[in-house]
């Protein structure tokens, strides 16, 4: 227990950090005036509830770029610096340096993210009535179960990156860019490749495989957990174009389980709950990587 | 008799082709106030680096406070106060709550003022470090060096950025501290204060260990001369160069 308390002041330090900078707020503001999007589809699919659905928006796209952004120079920053001289000159060890980073980075970040969250409750509420409040809880809590995710992966490339600029270029051209912004385009093409396979995003055949490849990114597991919150369908993609897949006669590019598997046929893998599976993986396993090469060699 | 504050044989530092600590051999006494000298680049910071696991050797052993500082890390640590050299304070942080860091983390109870009082900083306890003179940074870090009660205090270059009465004030606490029973290892090139503080030196030149002793016996053992100064010790033994001054020395300990 002592051991694992160890890093709590570094958490207090770096959350302190965090919260007390400019650039977290201003995330808060451009999260929510993203996350506000009043949609026909929305509101015919979950009624009041599409406030619960501003939340998953408001996790999309800005909510990784900020995290990331807001992470990445954690360890190498202080590397660089010289400051890192007085964490590792205290009784912490390395492994210790970096649950003290993460935990307090999730805190400082997650803090004012729920603030944006319940904003958009508040303005969801003013709009369209009374929501599930359990509905809504959960999908902040899973919001920031991402921010923490996101964080664990800034801060271990942090921790193996020499030089900030190596670390921004990392968490921006191998996380954000194509695990973020691109992964759909990126999860097909792989699919074609591999099993030659054309991949019609209209008509997508009923691969497992490819729908698994589609959720694999920290983005697409977020986005499938939370639409099986909403309980709109299983899919990585945003809830409101998942409805709009499962609306009869319209044509999306949405790769939605229900839509394209037979009932009976899905594979048990395509489960939501392997997304939460997914999401605790990347949590893990950079961390664990980020870890084996923190703890050897030198550290300044 | 306790274990020596600081015990390395053979500690080695490379860098691809390039040796930045060579072969050291070294030991400083749980009393003792240690002065490690040398020219910029001689290998002072790397050697303290290992001291305090930044770094981690090449080849050789090394002990502080009779344990492995990179096993021990946690337990050594505690024992230790560092100020490091080219380090950065938060800069959204006040004085206070760099201490309160380090308080907190060691697990020891003291007060941010009674601290900051010792090192001459009294009246900034709630300020942001941003705002801070080099001398009053150093002077912070010197305070979050003390947390503690450490049995060895590191102090890598610690009269960089001072006035002369911090410079005063870091000679008054160093002997407060080895008085109280901490062992003081310290680098520097500011000879000058060396004499005034050290009960041994030794010279670090080029990654190794030229010369060791009090400054009465390096006197003795070099061509500086019966009253020749620290600096004039140091000349005489990094312009001769080479390991033949550490043999001379280390023959008539």
């Amino acid at each position: 227990m002592i051991g694992l308390m160890r890093w709590s002041p570094l958490a207090r330090k770096e959350a302190r950090t965090v919260i007390t900078s400019k650039g977290v707020w201003l995330l808060v503001i451009l999260i929510v005036l993203w996350g506000y999007r009043p949609s026909y589809i929305g509101w015919d699919g979950l009624g009041a509830n599409i406030t619960a659905g501003y939340v998953q928006i408001a996790g999309t796209v800005l909510l990784p770029l900020g995290v990331l952004l807001l992470s990445y120079q954690s360890i190498v920053g202080e590397r660089t610096s010289g400051s890192v001289k007085f964490i590792l000159g205290l009784p912490v060890t390395r492994t210790d340096v970096l649950l003290g980073k993460i935990a307090g980075r999730t805190v400082g970040i997650a803090g004012p993210v729920a603030v944006a969250c319940f904003v958009l409750g508040g303005i969801g509420l003013v709009d369209h009535g009374v929501f599930n409040p359990v509905l809504f809880f959960g999908m902040v809590l899973i919001t920031l179960a991402y921010v923490g995710v996101l964080v664990s992966i800034g801060t271990a490339i942090s921790a193996v990156a020499k030089r900030t600029v190596t670390a921004a270029g990392t968490v921006f051209g191998v996380i954000f860019l194509p695990l973020v912004l691109f992964w759909t385009q990126i999860s097909t093409t792989i699919f074609t490749q591999v099993t030659g396979t054309p991949v019609n995003p209209y008509e997508p055949p009923a691969s497992g495989p490819l729908f698994l490849l589609l959720r694999l990114s920290p983005h697409g597991a977020y986005r499938v957990v939370s639409n099986w919150l909403l309980g709109v369908g299983n899919s990585a993609n945003t809830y409101s174009h998942v409805l709009t897949k499962l609306e009869p006669q319209t044509q999306t590019n949405a790769y939605v389980v229900e839509a394209t598997f037979a009932p009976g046929t899905v594979p048990l893998y395509l489960h939501e709950a392997v997304g939460v599976l997914i999401l605790l993986m990347w949590a893990a396993v950079p961390l664990g990587f980020a870890r084996y090469h923190f703890a050897r060699g030198d550290a300044v | 008799m306790s274990d020596p504050a600081i015990l390395t044989e053979g500690l080695t530092k490379q860098y691809g082709s390039t040796t930045a600590v060579n072969d050291l051999t070294l030991t400083v006494e749980s009393d003792e106030i240690y002065g490690f000298l040398g020219p910029n680049g001689a290998g002072k910071s790397t050697t303290i680096g290992m001291l305090m696991d930044y770094l981690r050797p090449t080849t050789g052993s090394l002990r502080v406070l009779g344990q492995d500082p990179q096993r021990d890390v946690v337990d050594v640590h505690s024992r230790v106060g560092i100020l490091p050299d080219r380090y950065r304070l938060y800069d959204g942080l006040t004085a206070r709550q760099h201490l309160e860091f380090v308080i907190d983390t060691k697990r020891v109870s003291e007060s941010p003022a009674g601290l900051l009082d010792r090192v001459g900083l009294d009246d900034v306890d709630g300020q942001s470090v941003g705002t801070f003179s080099q001398g009053m940074e150093q002077r912070l870090a010197l305070a979050m060096a003390l947390v503690g009660d450490p049995d060895l205090l590191v102090l890598d270059e610690p009269f960089t950025g001072l006035d002369p009465h911090g410079v005063r004030t870091v000679r008054e606490i160093v002997h407060k501290e080895n008085d109280r029973g901490a062992a003081v290892f310290f680098s520097s090139h500011v000879l000058g204060q060396v004499e005034l503080v050290c009960d041994r030196i030794g010279i670090l030149h080029e990654g190794s260990l030229v010369a060791e002793g009090t400054v009465d016996s390096l006197r003795a053992e070099t061509t500086a001369g019966s009253d020749a100064t620290v600096e004039e010790i140091f000349v005489a033994v990094t312009d001769s160069t080479g390991p033949s001054a550490k043999a001379s020395s280390e023959t008539t300990q």
